[in-house]
């Protein structure tokens, strides 16, 4: 009865609205007047600059992705994809590494301004902190490498590393605007834009629309020359104010009253938020650097509880959902007519470490530093590790296609790195559990009788709590004696309290963000300092492990980087101090009115092809 | 009194100062807000942890962060002057716990108040005619149902009234079409109610029955019929025999019905109101403001109160007041008529959804005026607050029943009755007032608790109200935010606490404060 009124407004906005412009591509705006779509996340917006360490979550993040534009993206393979329609970069040098960035479209805030070679100057003066302490970035990763101020020319910018950095890929220096960032660090100038803007919010009014842009580009051409002076001169009292901007100004939880802080390069705009129920965001009419989405308007939901997301779902007030499947949830979701259930991997995988350095089972000093006898002793226990059936009976109810993870270094969902690595790194005698194998072993090295080994998984954690036991009936069989040290607090993980891992063994997930081949060394590198171990809390030193991955780090060549982990990841298997089990199951469900949702194990999830989405037309009963 | 205040104040103080250290050291001690931050393999993990220990201060000891918590939240007691800071909330992308916890408070208030006064309503209403029919078969019935409300899980409650409450509902108002049995089943099970409440002989229970019958599966049938359903609406007849009803039975229970001043002055107001229904209509078309709605209400009473007093006679307090209670009542149809009214425009403009909703307080960019906004205000409100009605209903059921069954079995009411008072001067004037005392102070302290407790109701309708903060809070380690939750709960806690004693005294004469 209310077939949607898609058919009423199947008009295409801006019709005909072919722009055809200097350098840009022709552009056909794709967005179906009056479609609508509620997807769901768990956690609400705070923050829209998420660079920032205070917004730097994946909350914030998705909005962002939807609303702004970057030089590249991870489609669902997952590899990334630049977005030439937008701007281009490119390794103009290797030795020092030099990246050139080049805005090619005539892209603009949305406030009309030009994006331009500042937005990026800043973003590199905000991130890399070499300029000034007054900004409090997330990471400085890649941006700290750089420390000349970057040269700037007509929407481009250079940057030279000071040494190789191989993810430099993912170094797309575009955040949020500058004029913005001083429109909030100095209102005082912004008042005019501000009074422009206001006149047209209370009107509505074509004419003052462009009132508004007209005042805001006249403000941003002196606001960008004294943001771009400022980095140039290093000029301290501006660059606190604009620091503290960046940091602050663009935490908010409502529609914020200047329209600096919600400044967008993208195919969206910020349209209403609502503190913890919803963010609101609506197509950009001036966007036409990059693929045009369908919707006109995507709102994004706060919905925390499973149950609630699929009722909600299947009574059509939302329809994208995703989340980790339990098999109630799953037979709930099944059994909704009007939902698409997806399966899928998640960037997370679950893993059992061994503590090579506290005086346990696993750690050479108890046999008097014989390595060998600790070598044989850890195969053998993770010979025993029924890895199959945990998958079987824990996972494979939630994920038909489930396997077992066979590599530390890279994702399952890497269709081509994992492969490889699964064949050549040795997991295959892991393969399946050999307690016969694992038996001999240890008589092999002469340790008799029960082995004690404190195994340690987060208590209250139900699923692991059933992979311990899995584990503990299988390792019993050959001679291993688990005991039980779970607790909630992950008391381990905190050097400065527990320098020394002291359990023998732990149990639980490494999540995964990004595809960047780098920082594998902070889970796998030697250390001196308890402080700096970074991820290593197994205390786990190979010196040549630590070498290649230190060598992985600053080598750009994808096929050496391959070579790299190969050798690398063989070398840790066989150490046998870690052993991978599944990647974590996700649940991706949508509903009949919107198409072409696909799942992607790495954030942002599954935002990442949100143009693509595409409303369902016809009748939605 | 004033000395009475002052000394429990002082109290409630401290004791909320003892507390909020105990808390404050529990939260702190008891979950590690790098937690999220130590399964990463992130490769700005180091820095993030780093970012968050110098912003939590995580380096110093609990009582030295505690202390500087306190320096923060004491400028709160100095308002204008100082600005309260009760820190930042890290897993809310630290935001200030003052704008979190205002946001929270403001729609757990509007979660809990719609529940809170529908809870009081039908609960009290419900004990008193249970009681006065004790051992009937509508007692047993209302007990066992109560019960069965009481020990059932909130959230079982929810996703069963989710699904059958909103989405199979909506299935049916997509398509209403009302069928036979679901007349015959309508029509019987209020003949069971109300043959069961009027009671008396059989005669009388059959022809009760019967009407009741005729009366609820005949309007189900009518309205299935006239296509009500689709363009739902009362109309100015319906205001009009609503609000002789309400006149009817507003009397009988206020003066009783041989009071005829009091019965004419509320059919007056009745027909003010009918003769004021036509020009409102342009009112609420060219004025949809929240400010018309509240003087239209005051004017409402004051109508009520005009009528009574000029044709009260001699009882032209108890004639106004009568008068005054039919007249907001019936205002009060007027506007549900209203905005029943903006109806199907409002299911055009929710393509997709069904009308009920089950999550969220609003539809996100619902285009229209305040008519609108109340139709969906209210289509979001009404499973959460029934869940959370049901449950206070069945306790408040309980209490009030005791509680009048306990006086009615005094002396006094023996006496009241020898003296030849009717009934219903008996019940209402001298039983009721008495029964009351103790439920309105379990009332007081309900609601300091409400305002804190909603946690599960809170997330099952995705509706992040305090609850939801509180479970954040404690979840994440994230001790700002739980002191702030702490901090608006502990203080209305303690103050219902003090307004449900001072409330007993007032109530209760035997009973001095002191």
């Amino acid at each position: 009865m209310k077939i949607a009124r898609l058919t009423a407004g199947a008009g295409i906005i801006a019709v005909g609205a072919l722009v055809l412009s200097g350098c840009g591509n022709p552009y056909q705006s794709e967005v179906v007047e009056g479609t609508e779509i509620t997807v769901a996340y768990n956690s609400g917006f705070f923050h829209f600059n998420d660079d920032s360490g205070a917004g730097n979550n994946t909350a914030n993040g998705n909005v962002k992705y939807m609303t702004d534009t970057s030089f590249a993206y991870y489609n669902n393979t997952p590899e990334l994809v630049r977005n030439e329609d937008f701007g281009s970069y490119e390794k103009v040098s290797d030795d020092p590494l030099t990246v050139e960035y080049t805005i090619t479209a005539d892209a603009v805030w949305s406030d009309g301004v030009p994006i331009d070679e500042t937005d990026m100057l800043l973003q590199w003066a905000a991130i890399s902190g070499n300029v000034t302490d007054a900004f409090a970035p997330a990471a400085t990763t890649g941006y700290n490498l750089v420390t000349e101020v970057p040269e700037t020319g007509d929407k481009k910018i250079t940057f030279v590393y000071d040494e190789p950095y191989v993810d430099w890929e993912l170094v797309g220096p575009i955040g949020v605007s500058a004029h913005g960032t001083y429109a909030l660090a100095f209102p005082d100038e912004y008042a005019d834009v501000q009074a422009a803007y206001d006149t047209y919010v209370g009107s509505g009014e074509e004419g003052d629309l462009t009132a508004y842009r007209d005042a805001a580009k006249k403000f941003a051409e002196g606001a960008k020359e004294k943001v771009a002076a400022a980095i140039t001169d290093g000029d301290e009292e501006v660059l606190a104010e604009l620091g503290a901007a960046w940091n602050e100004g663009y935490g908010y939880t409502t529609l914020p009253e200047s329209p600096a802080a919600a400044l967008t390069s993208g195919a969206y705009v910020i349209d209403e938020i609502v503190e913890d129920q919803y963010i609101t965001i609506t197509s950009n009419p001036l966007y036409t650097w990059g693929p045009s989405p369908k919707f006109e308007k995507i709102t994004v939901r706060t919905i925390t509880d499973s149950t609630t997301a699929l009722q909600a779902l299947e009574s059509g007030e939302l329809d994208i959902w995703t989340g980790q499947p339990t098999a109630d949830i799953l037979e709930l979701a099944n059994g909704i007519e009007t939902a698409d259930v997806q399966t899928a991997v998640q960037a997370s995988h679950e893993h059992v470490d061994l503590t090579v350095n506290n005086g346990g089972p696993f750690d050479p000093a108890t046999y008097g530093g014989d390595e060998a006898k600790a070598l044989a002793v850890r195969q053998a226990f993770l010979k025993t590790i029924p890895r199959e059936e945990i998958v079987e009976k824990i996972i494979l109810p939630l994920q038909a296609d489930a396997t077992v993870r066979n590599t530390h270094l890279v994702s399952s969902a890497d269709p081509e790195r994992y492969p490889l690595l699964s064949e050549t790194n040795g997991s295959a005698d892991y393969a399946a559990v050999d307690i016969e194998g694992a038996k001999a072993l240890l008589a092999e090295a002469g340790v008799t009788g029960p082995v004690e080994v404190g195994f340690w998984y987060p208590e209250g954690n139900v699923r692991r709590g059933q992979e311990f036991e899995l584990i503990s009936s299988s390792a019993a069989l050959a001679g291993f004696t688990l005991v039980d040290e779970s607790e909630p607090d992950w008391l381990f993980t905190d050097p400065a309290a527990v320098p020394i891992n002291n359990h023998d063994a732990t149990l639980f997930a490494w999540s995964q963000t990004s595809l960047a081949v780098g920082g594998s060394d902070q889970l796998y590198a030697c250390y001196e300092d308890p402080l700096a171990k970074g991820g290593n809390y197994n205390g786990y030193c190979n010196e040549e492990v630590t070498d290649l991955l230190a060598q992985l780090n600053v080598t750009a060549d994808h096929d050496e980087q391959t070579a790299i982990l190969e050798q690398t990841e063989a070398l840790i298997w066989a150490d046998a101090v870690s052993i991978p089990i599944f990647q974590f199951p996700g649940l991706l469900v949508s509903s009949d009115k919107v198409s072409e949702v696909k799942s992607m194990p790495l954030s942002p999830d599954y935002f990442w092809n949100f143009w693509e989405w595409t409303p369902v037309e016809g009748d939605s009963e | 009194m004033l000395t009475y205040i002052l000394r429990r104040l002082g109290a409630t103080t401290l004791v909320l100062l003892v507390a909020s250290f105990i808390v404050y050291t529990l939260t702190a001690i008891s979950q590690d807000p790098l937690n999220d931050l130590r399964g990463s393999s992130a490769p700005n993990r180091e820095e993030l942890i780093a970012f968050r220990i110098e912003q939590l201060r995580l380096d110093l000891p609990i009582p030295v962060r505690y202390f500087t918590w306190l320096g923060g939240a004491a400028k709160c007691l100095v308002p204008f002057v100082l600005e309260c800071d009760l820190g930042r909330s890290f897993s809310r992308s630290y935001q200030p716990v003052t704008e979190a916890v205002s946001t929270a408070a403001a729609s757990t208030i509007q979660l809990v108040t719609a529940a809170t006064i529908v809870a009081i309503i039908f609960g009290i209403t419900i004990g008193i005619l249970t009681a006065l029919r004790q051992y009937s078969g509508f007692d047993y019935t209302v007990t066992f149902m109560t019960f069965i409300v009481y020990s059932l899980p909130i959230f079982w409650i929810a996703v069963l009234l989710k699904e059958f409450g909103a989405i199979r509902f909506n299935e049916f108002l997509n398509d209403p079409v009302i069928t036979i049995p679901a007349v015959l089943i309508t029509g019987a099970v209020w003949g069971l109610i109300i043959m069961s409440i009027l009671g008396g002989s059989w005669k009388r229970r059959l022809i009760s029955f019967a009407s009741a019958f005729v009366a609820a599966g005949g309007l189900l049938f009518l309205l299935g019929v006239t296509g009500w359903f689709e363009r739902p609406q009362i109309g100015i007849i319906g205001v009009i025999l609503t609000g002789i009803g309400a006149a009817f039975g507003v009397t009988a229970i206020s003066t009783g019905l041989s009071n005829r001043r009091a019965l004419y002055a509320s059919l007056i107001t009745v027909g003010v109101w009918a003769a004021l229904y036509q020009p409102l209509q342009f009112l609420f078309f060219y004025v949809p403001t929240a400010w018309m709605l509240l003087g239209l209400a005051v004017a409402a009473i004051g109508i009520g109160i005009g009528v009574g007093v000029l044709i009260g006679g001699d009882g032209k307090k108890e004639t106004a007041r009568t008068a005054a209670i039919v007249s907001f009542i019936t205002f009060f149809v007027v506007i549900v008529d209203r905005v029943m009214l903006v109806y199907p425009d409002y299911v055009d403009r929710i393509p997709g959804s069904g009308v009920i909703a089950t999550i969220g307080s609003r539809t996100p960019g619902l285009q229209g005026d305040m008519w609108f906004q109340i139709l969906d205000g209210f289509a979001h409100l009404v499973l959460p607050t029934i869940a959370l009605a049901l449950v206070s209903l069945a306790a408040y059921t309980r209490y009030s029943r005791a509680s009048l069954l306990e006086v009615m079995n005094q002396d006094y009411v023996r006496t009241a009755r020898a003296k030849g008072l009717t009934e219903r001067t008996v019940v209402v004037r001298h039983a009721m007032r008495n029964a009351l005392i103790p439920i309105a102070t379990i009332i007081a302290f309900d609601i300091g608790a409400l305002i804190g407790g909603a946690v599960i109701t809170e997330t099952i309708f995705a509706w992040k109200g305090m609850g939801a903060l509180f479970v954040d809070g404690l979840d994440h380690g994230d001790v700002n935010l739980v002191m702030g939750f702490f901090l608006v709960t502990g203080i209305l806690a303690v103050v219902f606490n003090l307004i449900a004693d001072l409330l007993y005294s007032a109530l209760d004469p035997r009973i001095r404060v002191s």
